[in-house]
């Protein structure tokens, strides 16, 4: 057990550590896809162990309670180095509180299980361990490419693998931790190799974006000091699990949870702070997808969902509920007006965070578990997504959607890729639309929340399906597929594969896996509502003739007696049928250009961000003025 | 079984009451334009005609859109008549819509192009009104199920009287009838040629004409369930607003998507509001 | 019997596009005229459509020129076969008296092949009509290519 959990937190430093000091290209090669390979193989090991409570010795609380302190002050040292004085002073109230805190307070004597692994942060492991590994091993080749572009003379890809890497054992740590200071101390080396694989590129905007990144989530520290305070006061533990046990809160503890959930909105980039995970797609593709799909932002909703059963019917649930729909709808809308990419990419994460945080906070057995799939589905598609584009990124120059039209032609597998991670956010039978399907039954009752829950919806259509639109286009035969090395399109072909397949497994996973997780204890008394909402899925088969259907419908496609012919353009077209131009004036081929609706009267990024901050800043306001 | 045998069943006379109603719609248009119109077996002509020409096609994505956007709409009608829960069969027809939209998008031609971005305004426009009204739905008679929701015993228009118009709304939008015709309309010329459909011809046109009477008799499915309790009232309801549907397309001019998209959400949004709380009030 | 089926809508339901090859608007007004209550072609199935992708039978009123022949043969081609042709008015079937102009190449037959042709200047509605029933009688027997 220890063993496994050494190799699941402490190995991804040691093995970042290896790729920081030996500068070999191939060693770190090595050291980064073996890493992967254990990693994942240990994730899978610990599964079939089951919920388990770990005791560290005390050893390991003085070298975490010391680590940690070293933390704050490196991060101190940064917030000088910077100049930055949001940093010092949230990094100095969280030195001085957790010194207060350790020397005054706690009382040492009491020991805590430091680790424990119950079936949600077991899910949660073997989401960071699979997925993160996959955006790792993908790392090599794309970084080996962007140096190239950049040309650098002294290579930073050590230095950049180093944090990749501990990034996944941070990640483990803190959704494995029982003992709340080591959540805390996980959480905050989370934060600081964000802030260093956000600025890695070492250019203005990159360091500019690396500073709001982790001033924003010292925010997110303090709050989390703060309410580990609170909490320690209230219940006279530390420990995650004796606190859950404690059932309900109320009072003083409610507004402890407010604010560990403060932090949870904080990390997963709720609004009013998306603008930290916004900045971060500067950073090179493999940080993007790392901390949009499988880490970071899952930390985040992670910690909302796991004291869930705290402030479950409270209304710091129902706040909770509605700041997460207001987000879901939000983001929705903001991405809608963007025609960047990554960015389309970043909202819709926020908003599917929001999604999950809604359910966490609409709190039904129903709702807790289309949270937790929403998590694990949304980190493939997303992931998935990310390292398309960035591999499209890399072959054409640019992230704009604008000039991915009709990518086939040029990119037939990466498109035919890239669509299929599109749909797989969207459309039945990918789960993560089957997720959005049990928040909406599980949110009939929230009269806000589902309206909100509505127009999110509604929205999240229109800019997945223009993007997916786009990319199609005809083909010469004669053309052939794109070459790409084989940690480029081993992890993407994997994660795709990962999409179909777990469309297909939903309802084994649901009623096999989900529902004795999360509901057991509500399968006897709620049994009925989890079966009665979405009829446990037995409509499932039916809902699979859409894939046999896509089958139909794709062999009636390539079915070869199509005569082609050039677009309409009242006759006026001249030359190739892909090529889009008209004879105008002179005898002269002259090529036109359609592009999307972004809707920018209506939709404008500029124009609404400083409305929705406001009105999300509200929320929150509600949500933990509530509490009190 | 039985349930299988009624989506069978849904899935079978679906499109032979939406062309029937397509023809009735053409003969009764022409009625209040006195003119005598075309037989009402027109739509079913139209039809067949298409499916007897060449295969023209930009290029293949097409085919496989149209394919799944009649295999989708199917589906949902399908999955109606077999009684199943509400939301889904409505995500299963959104992604009829959104890969019509899609094979239209493939082509580099205005005309689609513009007609798609018109459609996606228009999935966005009607989607939460349908999100909205099953949630109304949901409210009287707890649950998303059409089998429970016809089982309910009283009349939902009742109670419901605000969502019907509502409904209503995203009927006109899906029905593609003035005011909101401007990604493509029954009509023949419109500004941007036939919009979404421009690049779909023969057989492919063939097919997403089918789909849509799928997706007529899938909202009219819907409208029913406001007055399931008596058939012949419940029949007298869908006369009544398919009618109505018919004097508004006569009627109005085709406005813009900004109007559509400010005008439908705010007062949906407004009459839902107000429904819901007299629901909670009541 | 899908075969039969489809022969007999074949001629309940042609699908015209108008395309004003360079005409003095004569023929074209007569043309439109066609769709008004008064003679209603809407009876007969006919749909008079902006798009030759889903048109069945073409009409062409003027004469052909130089610039716009290309655009006349493009439309054409454009248009998925079984089709058919109704040159309309004295200009579409031989120039008319445009024909000896230095820029225009002649009827449109001398472009593409023409099923129907339909004289006057302008032609009537009546004509016009009797000319689509005529072509009709053609397309039933074509076969799609």
């Amino acid at each position: 057990m220890s063993n496994l959990l050494l190799l699941l937190i402490v190995l991804p430093a040691i093995a970042g550590l290896v790729c920081y000091f030996v500068r070999s290209s191939s060693v770190r090669t090595l050291t980064v896809t073996a890493t992967g390979a254990v990693l994942t193989a240990a994730s899978l090991a610990l599964l079939g162990q089951g919920s388990f409570v770990f005791e560290a010795s005390g050893l390991w609380e003085s070298l975490v309670t010391v680590l940690d302190f070293a933390l704050l002050f490196v991060v101190l040292y940064y917030g000088f180095k910077l100049k930055n004085l949001l940093i010092k002073v949230l990094t100095v109230t969280q030195i001085v509180l957790l010194g207060f805190f350790e020397l005054f307070m706690l009382d040492h004597g009491v020991s805590v299980p430091a680790l424990m692994g119950d079936n949600l942060a077991l899910v949660m492991v073997l989401i960071v361990s699979i997925i993160g590994s996959l955006i790792c091993i993908f790392g090599i080749p794309y970084m080996k490419e962007h140096e190239h572009h950049l040309n650098l003379k002294k290579s930073k890809q050590p230095q950049f693998f180093l944090f990749l890497v501990l990034f996944l054992g941070a990640m483990n740590g803190l959704v494995l931790a029982n003992n709340i200071l080591w959540l805390y101390f996980f959480f905050e080396v989370t934060t600081f190799c964000s802030f260093m694989l956000i600025g890695h590129d070492g250019t203005e905007v990159a360091t500019k974006n690396a500073t709001r990144a982790l001033w924003m989530n010292s925010v997110g520290g303090v709050a989390l000091v703060l309410g580990i305070i609170f909490a320690y006061l209230q219940t006279g533990t530390l420990g995650i699990v004796e606190m859950l046990a404690a059932g309900p809160a109320a009072g003083a503890l409610l507004v402890a949870v407010g604010l560990i959930c403060l932090a949870g909105f904080v990390k997963a980039a709720q609004l009013p702070f998306q603008s930290w995970l916004l900045g971060a797609m500067v950073a090179p593709t493999p940080v993007s997808a790392l901390l949009h799909s499988s880490t970071m932002v899952k930390a985040g909703v992670y910690m909302v969902l796991r004291f869930s059963p705290m402030y479950e019917g409270t209304f710091l649930s129902h706040g909770i509920a509605l700041c997460g729909a207001f987000t879901f709808l939000a983001c929705a809308a903001l991405a809608i007006g963007q025609s960047n990419g990554k960015k389309i990419l970043a909202y819709s994460t926020v908003s599917n965070l929001g999604l999950i945080i809604a359910c966490a906070g609409i709190n039904t057995p129903l709702a807790i578990i289309a949270a937790v799939m929403l998590i694990i589905f949304h980190a493939i598609s997303k992931s998935l997504l990310f390292l398309c584009v960035g591999t499209i990124e890399q072959a054409i120059g640019s992230r704009d959607i604008e000039n991915m039209r009709g990518l086939f032609k040029s990119m037939p597998r990466t498109a035919v890729v890239t669509i299929i991670g599109i749909l797989s956010m969207l459309l039945p039978p990918f789960g993560v639309l089957l997720c959005k399907w049990m928040a909406l039954e599980a949110a009939a009752d929230h009269l806000f929340v589902i309206v909100m829950l509505a127009l999110g919806s509604a929205l999240t259509v229109v800019y997945w399906a223009r993007w997916a639109g786009l990319l199609m286009g005809g083909r010469r035969i004669e053309s052939t597929p794109e070459k790409q090395p084989l940690f480029t399109r081993g992890p993407l072909m994997l994660l795709c594969a990962g999409a179909l397949v777990f469309a297909f497994a939903t309802p084994f996973l649901y009623r096999e896996a989900l529902v004795p997780m999360f509901a057991a204890a509500h399968a006897a008394s709620h049994g009925n509502i989890l079966d009665a909402a979405t009829g446990g899925f037995a409509i499932y088969p039916f809902i699979m003739l859409i894939g046999v259907g896509a089958l139909f419908a794709m062999y009636r496609a390539l079915r070869s007696d199509v005569r082609r012919t050039s677009p309409y353009l009242g006759g006026a077209h001249v030359g190739d049928i892909e090529d889009g131009s008209f004879l105008g004036p002179m005898e002269t081929a002259v090529p036109y250009q359609a592009s999307n609706y972004y809707l920018g009267e209506v939709f404008g990024e500029l124009r609404l961000t400083p409305w929705f901050n406001i009105a999300a800043g509200g929320l929150i306001i509600l949500m933990l003025g509530g509490a009190l | 079984m039985e349930g299988l045998v009624l989506a069978l069943l849904g899935i079978i006379l679906a499109p032979m009451a939406g062309g029937l109603l397509a023809g009735t719609d053409r003969r009764v248009t022409a009625w209040m334009q006195s003119r005598q119109g075309p037989p009402i077996l027109q739509a079913f002509y139209d039809v067949f005609k298409l499916f007897g020409k060449e295969r023209l096609m930009v290029n293949r994505w097409q085919v496989l859109c149209c394919w799944i956007y009649l295999i989708a709409a199917a589906l949902s009608v399908g999955l109606f008549f077999g009684k199943a829960d509400l939301l889904l069969i409505f995500f299963v027809q959104a992604a009829g819509a959104v890969f019509l939209v899609m094979g239209a998008l493939s082509v580099k031609s205005p005309y689609s192009q513009v007609g798609a971005q018109r459609e996606l305004v228009q999935i966005l426009t009607y989607e939460p009104l349908l999100i909205l009204v099953f949630a109304g739905i949901y409210l009287v008679v707890g649950s998303f199920n059409v089998g429970d929701i016809m089982a309910y015993d009283a009349p939902l228009l009742r109670k419901l009287p605000l969502m019907f118009i509502v409904l209503s709304y995203a009927l006109t939008i899906k029905l593609r009838k003035s005011p909101f015709d401007f990604s493509t309309s029954h009509h023949a010329h419109q500004e941007i040629v036939k919009g979404v459909l421009t690049e779909y011809s023969g057989p492919a046109l063939a097919i997403i004409e089918v789909a849509h009477w799928y997706e007529t008799i899938l909202i009219l499915a819907v409208c029913s369930l406001f007055w399931a309790t008596n058939w012949f009232w419940m029949i007298v309801l869908l006369a009544a607003t398919y009618f109505a549907e018919l004097v508004i397309d006569n009627t109005m001019a085709r406005m813009t998507w900004r109007w559509m998209l400010k005008y439908v959400w705010s007062i949906g949004l407004a009459l839902t509001f107000i429904n819901f709380i007299w629901l909670h009030a009541g | 019997m899908f075969k039969k089926l489809i022969k007999k809508s074949r001629a309940k339901s042609p699908w015209i596009m108008h395309f004003d090859c360079g005409s003095c608007n004569g023929c074209d007004i007569e043309t439109l005229a066609c769709l008004t209550p008064l003679y209603d072609v809407e009876r007969f199935g006919i749909i008079n459509v902006g798009n030759p992708k889903h048109a069945d039978v073409l009409l062409v009123t003027g004469t052909v020129n130089h610039r716009n022949k290309a655009v006349l043969k493009n439309i054409y081609d454009q248009m998925p076969d079984p089709k058919a042709v109704i040159a309309i008015g004295a200009c579409g079937l031989s120039g008319g008296v445009f024909r000896d102009c230095y820029n225009v190449v002649g009827g449109v037959d001398k472009v593409i092949p023409v099923d129907v042709y339909v004289p006057g200047c302008p032609a009537k509605p009546e004509a016009i009509i009797d000319g689509v029933v005529q072509a009709l009688a053609k397309f039933e027997q074509k076969q799609a290519g």
